[in-house]
Parts: structure tokens; C-alpha cells; sequence
């Protein structure tokens, strides 16, 4: 459950707003932050702070793809294979986490240490392929780049 | 006022209106799946598109506001086009299963690509081939038929208050259902089956019962709450089948609760009454209307001869009409020449008939359904408003969202406390103490009119008894703090427009006369009319029941003579009333029914109490006989045979008619037409003498606990209604059974743990009268040391634990609980 900080931010997000309801995106994105990913309790926890229906929050949620409904690892890779990334060979890396790392497209490691979605573009055709690991970008990527990468993220 | 033109028809709407409703107000049809009066604007289904000249595309009409000088088209070649488009899309994905679908004949969608449609499509998609959701008891998700309209959530959320459904998911896969595809557990109102366009939502009990077009509909008012809404009977073959609200019928507006909707089937009981039984030793046998009634009529005349007939009393029904009533009380009179007649209602309602004539020096004060509206506070005081009374419930809500501002005064979770700006949440039966503190307040602080009020009787003893209830004090007996107390006591006083509002009923204990005559002392103080106190009768028919006479007159035995007092009477005749489940008590209560000669009871079917009767007699239901209810507005509304009489069974009135021609007494009402027109005038004569001048008095009332917890009886029970039940009636209802079939003890969580008590274990629930057992369901929704339970079930005789107290602030009784699981 949130700690006292946490809901304070919730409160202050409450207070933005003229109802409860339109405070709900930026409960959720606390509660990700918080948990790494939206269980059935996080998201009956925001309903319950918020005080709407369950099936509102879960409603929402599921309708943004930017929030997980999967437990997800320690660190989140995102990899872009829309068109410059694809042609400059995004789908070999692909391969080559699924081969390396043993990572799946909207999967998570058996370890926990990454979880991996494959993104729409992120804006860095210039200097394609391109990824973010949690927040952090890199570009111009090939397989020893990213091994070098992921060595920093255990 | 904004002029414009629809369809070449020049029209007047309010600023605001959309040009939907502008259309409906004046008649235009204009096509919609997604919209609904009750409900915000949506525009999800785009049926609804108008072409508004000048304008560079087409509009939505249910949400597109009227303009001045705006002119229509709702049905223009190019608006044809764009609807046929928008329903060749949504069969891309709808199944066409109506061979199948229960909704076929009356469903939007099919009428709808009826009159649009065109018979090639140009575009091959993907259909949903889940199953149907089964799960739960009543009400089935068939989600390959659904639209995505969003009715179905949209009227739960926004409109019941409940928000038991989402669409969960994005684009084709979406789907209505509960927030994790969990069994849907709500109120079981069935609103959304009524407002879904397609077959997507169904009605179990109904389902695969008939073709639309087979059924007969008639109208008939529902036989449950006293809000008195319209049921619109399915019957086939003589059955009724289904009953369903329709928008514009009956004073709710086709808004039903699941006891109407589905609860009808208890007159299909196989514990219904067929024919008179007379008892023969240890067993009943049937018998003749003729041999049962002669048998009646000769024990009544020798009781009466031997003893006079002030030994001979009648208990009356709120479920049984007006007329029965009434002839109930003629019977009395005339045929038996007693006056000892009373109800149920003696702890319930006719508190609040005491209060309206102690307070305001009025007979009565009918309440209004839509009172809530308009109000700056509504104050609803340890009522559970949404469950006693559901469609009243929503019109509470309704204020809410149009901004009242909603104090509730609950000692347990609620509908209404989920939806309140201030919860008081206060110690269960402390009510008076919370209103005299709130009174202190105003007083103390000046916000009320000193001048004028000071001059009404009883002030002055009112202000000295306010001394005992500073806030500390208050805060220290209801559990409530001081600042929540001054806060609410403020918000209410100074508000223009308010209203207090509560139940009293017999199955709740947590309050009496005091609780009512300390919220009229709150609205004289605060110099307000009598229709800002708004107190719901319980029952379809409590108000029809009472104006009809049945009270005693006051040296007249009433119930706490005839069922709490063994000896008092030798002959009691009891129609439509189970005072052994129903009424506290019940040992007390069994004790005095043995110690009669003489017990008839007549009733639709069989009950504890009729079980210890010497003749029983078969009453028709409310589907099955004519007659008129008087709902919690006094207002008159008939009920009309809809179907066949059970067996041999005849309506009350008329088997008290025949009774007392067997006694050698002419009741008249040769026919029906008859006695409702005599009624009719004898109720409209009372109504005239009720119309007397307001006289205010202050009652002062303590808070007086009759009997609070101690070392031994640790728990406080508080007994109330469950939203699947209405008395005892509907615990005989298949349907309604299917959710909740069994009593049941609500227990905190943390008293559970003490315990060791998980849900369902069993429990031994003892107070000073006698023990129980019952099943647990551990909750947070009341506090610790508080347990609930429902009165409703024979199979829970939670009346062996409870204590009778006619005039006090609460009746709540002091048990004990015992985890018996493992023994």
C-alpha cells in the first residue's frame, strides 16, 4: 500500500481537480511508479483512495497501453521496430536479446532482472535503432552496444 | 426560451437542451442506441446524427446544444446513408444470433437495421465467440452481442451509485464485465437489462422463457418498498414471466430496484395456500371455504358471548390493500364490534405519525419521492435510505450529483456513506444524542431565529435539556468528534433549502419514536415546514394500511397488548402478517399466540405464525386480486388482477366479507366496484380531515440506551433489511433467493480475528432471550463491536433475540457470539 509521501502526492493530485475522477491518470502513474506494474490490489487501492468503482480504474487502465498489467522485472527495456529502426536491424536485436537474455516481447526474465516491450517509435529515426532502459535512451545500437549497456542494469 | 426548426417543425427548447431532447420534448423521433434521459451525453454510438444547416458535417443530437435559429434535418437522404453505414459496422462484429436472443422483437438494434438496414454488407470482420458469463445468480453477460454502448456501465456508475460494470480493454476485444473478471456481484437492480439495446445483457430467470411478441404486458404496482413504483408485467399463458420498468410509466419512471424486478415470483411458491385448513390435533386438514368459515364464525360468536368482544383482536397487513384493510377494520366492527386492531406498523411507521401529530399537530405528513431535489443539504439520519427504499435511494443520489450536499448519519458503511460529503459515523441507536448535540450547536451559536422560535411551546425545556448535550458529551456518547458535530450542525443550519430524512420500521432497531421526535425538534428549531422531515412507510401499502384505520383507538388493545401479552385476548385474527418472524421478540410473542383459544390466520402462504393456527385461510397476492396501495406519498395508485387466482384462494377483503355474513353482520360491498368506490370516499374524507393548521411543539427527548453491552453481552446487534428483500414476502422468491437465500451476521474484521471466525463459519449469537446460529460474513463495512444481521428469514428467527420497547430511541440488544465451527 502507499506510504504516508505517496499519498500525499495522491491528495495533492485530488486537489488539482474539480471530482476525484479526473485525478485517476495520475493516480495510476503514481501507482506504477510505486509498484512497478498495476496488480488487481493497486488498482483496487487507487479505487478505494479515489473512491470510484474498481471497474472504472480497471476500465481506464486497460484502455492506455503505457500501463503494465504484468508483473514486470527490475528493469523495463524498450526497443523500437517501427520502420528506421526496422530497416537498420532492430529485429536482430530482437533475436539477439531473445537468444542472450532470453527475453520475450511482453515478457519478463526468469530471473526478474528485465522485462521487454517491443515500442512504437520513440523519435530517434536519425540514429536508429533505438531504445530505452527505464528511462535512459541510447541509440545508434548494435548487439555489443547493448551488451555493454545491459551490463550496468543487474 | 431558443426557437429553431426540426424537420420543417418550428419548435421552442431551453437554453442548454440538446437538440435530442429538444426532438423528444416535441415528438421527433430521432434514432439513438447509446443515449438515455438519466444519463450524461455519450455520443458513442452515432445513430443519433442530424444534419444542421450551415453547418460543414453532420451532428450528434444528444450532444449538440440548441442554438436560436438552428434548422434540422433528422431524417435527410444523407443522414439515412451515415446511419446505415454506422449499423452495417456494428453487424461487422454483432452475431446474428436473434433466433436465439431473447431480446429479439424488442430490441434496439434489430429495430433499428429494420428500418435502416441494407442487405449486403461490404465488409468482413472478425465476431467474439466467448461464452456467455453464467455466473452470476440473476443477470447474464453475453458479451459477443454487446455494442459497446456504455448504457449498462454508465447507468451503474453514474446513475445507481454502484459501478459494478467497466468496459475493460480497448477496441475490438473490449468487454463489459466486472473490474477483474470476477462473478458480477451488485445490487442486482437489473437496470442495465432494461437498458441494454442489444441482447447483451440478460435476465436469467427469463431466459428462453418466451418470444417478446407472446408476452401480454400489463401494468402493476410493485408489491415491496413503499415507493410504490410500476412493474411492467411479461405474462404469458397466464404466468407472469418477467417484470421490466419502462421509461414514462409509473411515478418512479420505469426505475426498479431487483426486489420488483425480479421478487414477483414469490407468488409462485410452492408454500402458497390452496385451500382453508383447519387444524386437527397436531396436523391441518383441508377443509371448504364453507366448513372453514361456519367453523370460524361459531368459535368467534361463542368466544364473543362467554367473554364480550373485547377479547377478540385483528392484526392487518401493509401488504394487503387498502380495501382489505379497511374491511379488516369493518369486520372488527361491525361483524365482531371490537376496536383491538393493529399492525406491524405500531413499531414502525406509526412512530412516525405519532411525531407528525406531537410535533406539528398534523395527521400526517405524506413524503415526497423527489424531495431530495432542488435541496442545498440533505441529512439522512441511520436510515440505509438505498436499501430500504432503492428508488428513493437514487433520487438522494441524484441530488448528490447536482449538488446537494449529502451529511448521512450511519453507524456502517453504506451506498449513501460512499456518496456523502460528510459521514457522521456514529455508535448504532445514538441518533438522539447526535441531534440534540446538533441542537445545542444552534443554539448555543445563535443560528436560529431566537425571537420567533423561543415563543413555540416546549422551548425552554428544550433549551434546559440541550445543557446535557454539549459537544464533548456528545462526541463521548455517539463516537462522533466534536468538530465533525459543529461542522454538520453549521452546514445544516445555514443552509436555505434542506431536508432531513430516515425510515422507522419494525425490522430496524437502531430507531424509535424519540429518534423521529428529536428531528422535528431539529427543523422547528431552524423554523422549517414539516415537509422538510421525510420519513419512508416501509411497506407497498403501510400508508393505505394505517389511513384505512388499522390502529387502535386509544382504549383499544394494540400489538403490545395482543402479541407481547399472554391472556389478553382469547381470539386473534391475524391477515397478511407473520409477527413471529417479523416482529421482536418472538418468543414473548409465541407465548401469547398459545395462550389463545382461537388464532386464524389468513395469509398467501404458509408461515411460522400460521402454523400455530386453529383455521388458515388462502388470501390471493397482489397479482391476483384488484385493489389500491397507498405508497409513502399517500398517494393512491391501484393494483389489478393480472393473472389467476391461486387455488381456491380469494382476496382478504372478500373473505372477510363472506365472514361476516356468516356471523349475521351485512359488510355491503356486494362487488369489488363496490368497495373501492366506499373506500375511495372514506379516504378522500380522512385526507380532508388531516388538512388542519400547523401547531409546533418541542418534545425534548433524551438519549435513554434501553440496553447497551457489558462484561457478558460484548456485542451491540442491530437488526436491518437487506437490499435483495423487503419483510418476509420475498424470501419466498426463487429469484431472489438465488442471491441472498439465508440470513447471515455481519462481523467486523477485527472482532472476526479475535474470534478466529472466517466468512461462513458458524456462529452461536446469544442475547438475554435466547441464541441463534448463523452463518458470518466478515466485513468492514460495520465497526467492531457492532454485528448485523437481516430480520427477513424463518430460517434465522433472529426475533428470538430481541426485545420489544415501543417509545424509545432504539430498540439494539446486547449479545454475545461464539465461534461453533469446530464443535
Amino acid at each position: 500500500m502507499f506510504n504516508e509521501t505517496v499519498l500525499k502526492e495522491i491528495d495533492e493530485i485530488k486537489g488539482r481537480y474539480p471530482d476525484f475522477r479526473s485525478a485517476l491518470l495520475p493516480a495510476l502513474y503514481v501507482a506504477q511508479r510505486e509498484f512497478g506494474w498495476l496488480s488487481h490490489e493497486a488498482m483496487s487501492y487507487v479505487a478505494r483512495t479515489l473512491n470510484l468503482p474498481e471497474a472504472m480504474v480497471r476500465g481506464t487502465a486497460s484502455f492506455y497501453s503505457m500501463f503494465k498489467h504484468k508483473e514486470a522485472g527490475r528493469h523495463l527495456i524498450q526497443l523500437c521496430t517501427n520502420v528506421s529502426c526496422m530497416i537498420l536491424g532492430a529485429e536482430r536485436l530482437v533475436d539477439f536479446l531473445r537468444t542472450k537474455y532470453g527475453m520475450e516481447p511482453d515478457n519478463t526474465t526468469q530471473d526478474g532482472r528485465f522485462s521487454l516491450v517491443i515500442m512504437e517509435c520513440i523519435g530517434a529515426c536519425g540514429t536508429a535503432p533505438a531504445m530505452l532502459v527505464n528511462t535512459d535512451f541510447y541509440d545508434n545500437l548494435t548487439e555489443g552496444k547493448i551488451e555493454e549497456i545491459l551490463d550496468k542494469y543487474k | 426560451m431558443i426557437e429553431l426548426t426540426i424537420d420543417g417543425k418550428k419548435i421552442a427548447a431551453e437554453k442548454g437542451t440538446t437538440i435530442l431532447e429538444a426532438a423528444r420534448q416535441n415528438g421527433i423521433k430521432i434514432p439513438n442506441l447509446c443515449f438515455d434521459k438519466r444519463l450524461k451525453p455519450y455520443g458513442g454510438c452515432r445513430m443519433c446524427v442530424v444534419e444542421i444547416e450551415g453547418g460543414r458535417k453532420l451532428a450528434s443530437a444528444c450532444g449538440h446544444p440548441v442554438k436560436a435559429g438552428m434548422v434540422i434535418h433528422t431524417n435527410s437522404p444523407k443522414v439515412r446513408r451515415v446511419r446505415q453505414s454506422v449499423l452495417e459496422f456494428l453487424l461487422v462484429h454483432h452475431p446474428l444470433d436473434c433466433p436465439e436472443c431473447d431480446k429479439a422483437g424488442e430490441c434496439a438494434l434489430q429495430d433499428l437495421v429494420f428500418e435502416y438496414g441494407k442487405p449486403e454488407t461490404r465488409f468482413a470482420g472478425e465476431k467474439k465467440h466467448a461464452p456467455p458469463d453464467v455466473r452470476g445468480p440473476l443477470i447474464e453477460l453475453i458479451s459477443n452481442r454487446c455494442i459497446l454502448c456504455g448504457k449498462c456501465v454508465r447507468i451503474c456508475a453514474q446513475h445507481q451509485g454502484r459501478g459494478a460494470l467497466g468496459i475493460i480493454g480497448r477496441g475490438f476485444p473490449s468487454v463489459v464485465q466486472p473490474a477483474f473478471g470476477e462473478i458480477l456481484e451488485c445490487d442486482y437492480c437489473g437496470q442495465c437489462i432494461d437498458i441494454c439495446p442489444t441482447g447483451a445483457l440478460i435476465s436469467k430467470p427469463y431466459k428462453y422463457k418466451a418470444r417478446p411478441w407472446f408476452l401480454e404486458e400489463k401494468e402493476n404496482i410493485c408489491p415491496f418498498c413503499g415507493v410504490g413504483c410500476t412493474l411492467t408485467l411479461g405474462i404469458r399463458e397466464g404466468k407472469i414471466l418477467r417484470a421490466r420498468g419502462k421509461e414514462g410509466v409509473g411515478i418512479t419512471d420505469g426505475n426498479l430496484c431487483g426486489r420488483g424486478r425480479f421478487g414477483f415470483d414469490n407468488i409462485y411458491t410452492e408454500k402458497r395456500l390452496k385451500t382453508p385448513l383447519i387444524k386437527q390435533g397436531d396436523e391441518f386438514r383441508q377443509a371448504s371455504w364453507e366448513e372453514a368459515l361456519t367453523y370460524i364464525s361459531k368459535v368467534l360468536q361463542a368466544i364473543r358471548k362467554a367473554n364480550g368482544p373485547d377479547v377478540i383482536g385483528a392484526i392487518g397487513s401493509p401488504r394487503c390493500t387498502a380495501e382489505d384493510n379497511y374491511m379488516l377494520r369493518k369486520f372488527m366492527e361491525s361483524a365482531v364490534g371490537s376496536k383491538n386492531i393493529d399492525s406491524s406498523e405500531a413499531l414502525g411507521y406509526a412512530n412516525a405519525l405519532k411525531t407528525y401529530n406531537l410535533s406539528f399537530g398534523i395527521k400526517n405528513n405524506p413524503a415526497a419521492l423527489t424531495s431530495p431535489l432542488g435541496k442545498d443539504v440533505v441529512f439522512v439520519l441511520e436510515s440505509d435510505l438505498s436499501i430500504t427504499h432503492p428508488v428513493f435511494g437514487l433520487n438522494i443520489l441524484q441530488a448528490k450529483r447536482e449538488g446537494s450536499h449529502l451529511i448521512v448519519a450511519d453507524y456502517r458503511k453504506t451506498k449513501l456513506t460512499k456518496h456523502s460529503d460528510a459521514w457522521l459515523n456514529l455508535k448504532p441507536g445514538t441518533l438522539v444524542a447526535l441531534l440534540n448535540g446538533i441542537m445545542k450547536v444552534i443554539v448555543d451559536r445563535g443560528l436560529f431565529n431566537r425571537e420567533n422560535i423561543s415563543k413555540i411551546e416546549g422551548f425552554s425545556s428544550l433549551e434546559k435539556m440541550l445543557n446535557e448535550y454539549t459537544p464533548d458529551k456528545v462526541s463521548g456518547i455517539a463516537g462522533v468528534s466534536g468538530e465533525a458535530l459543529i461542522e454538520a450542525a453549521e452546514t445544516f443550519a445555514k443552509a436555505p433549502k434542506r431536508l432531513l430524512t430516515m425510515s422507522l420500521s419494525a425490522s430496524e432497531n437502531t430507531k424509535g419514536l424519540s429518534s423521529a421526535l428529536s428531528a422535528a425538534n431539529l427543523l422547528i428549531l431552524l423554523g422549517e415546514e414539516p415537509s422538510s422531515l421525510q420519513i419512508l412507510a416501509e411497506y407497498c401499502n403501510t400508508s393505505g394500511m394505517l389511513e384505512a384505520g388499522i390502529m387502535p383507538l386509544e382504549d383499544a388493545k394494540g400489538v403490545m397488548d395482543m402479541l407481547y401479552n399472554p391472556g389478553s385476548l382469547r381470539a386473534l385474527y391475524i391477515m397478511g402478517e407473520d409477527p413471529i418472524v417479523n416482529m421482536p421478540n418472538t418468543r414473548r410473542i409465541i407465548e401469547t399466540l398459545k395462550s389463545l383459544e382461537f388464532l386464524v390466520v389468513q395469509d398467501i402462504a404458509m408461515t411460522e405464525t400460521a402454523a400455530l393456527a386453529n383455521v388458515i385461510l388462502p388470501a390471493s397476492s397482489w397479482a391476483e386480486k384488484n385493489g389500491s396501495f397507498l405508497n409513502s406519498e399517500g398517494r393512491r395508485q391501484e393494483i389489478y388482477k393480472v393473472v389467476d387466482a391461486t387455488g381456491e384462494s380469494m382476496p382478504d377483503w372478500q373473505i372477510l366479507r363472506n365472514l361476516g355474513l356468516m356471523i349475521g353482520s351485512n359488510l355491503g360491498a356486494k362487488s369489488f366496484e363496490d368497495l373501492s368506490k366506499e373506500v375511495k370516499n372514506y379516504l378522500s374524507q380522512k385526507s380532508e380531515e388531516t388538512k388542519k393548521d400547523i401547531k409546533l411543539t418541542f418534545h425534548p427527548t433524551h438519549y435513554r440506551p434501553e440496553e447497551i453491552s457489558d462484561k457478558e453481552f460484548t456485542y451491540t446487534m442491530v437488526t436491518r433489511d437487506v437490499l435483495q428483500h423487503s419483510g418476509i414476502m420475498s424470501t419466498r422468491s426463487e429469484a431472489l433467493r438465488l442471491v441472498q437465500a439465508e440470513p447471515f451476521l455481519e462481523i467486523n474484521e477485527k472482532d472476526a480475528e479475535r474470534h478466529g471466525i472466517s466468512d461462513g463459519y458458524h456462529i452461536k449469537i446469544t442475547s438475554r432471550r435466547g441464541s441463534v446460529y448463523l452463518k458470518a460474513k466478515v466485513t468492514d463495512a460495520v465497526p467492531e463491536g457492532v454485528v448485523s444481521t437481516p430480520v427477513h428469514f424463518s430460517s434465522g428467527m433472529i426475533n428470538e433475540l430481541t426485545h420489544i420497547s415501543p417509545n424509545t430511541c432504539s430498540r439494539l440488544d446486547a449479545v454475545k457470539i461464539e465461534n461453533v465451527q469446530n464443535i
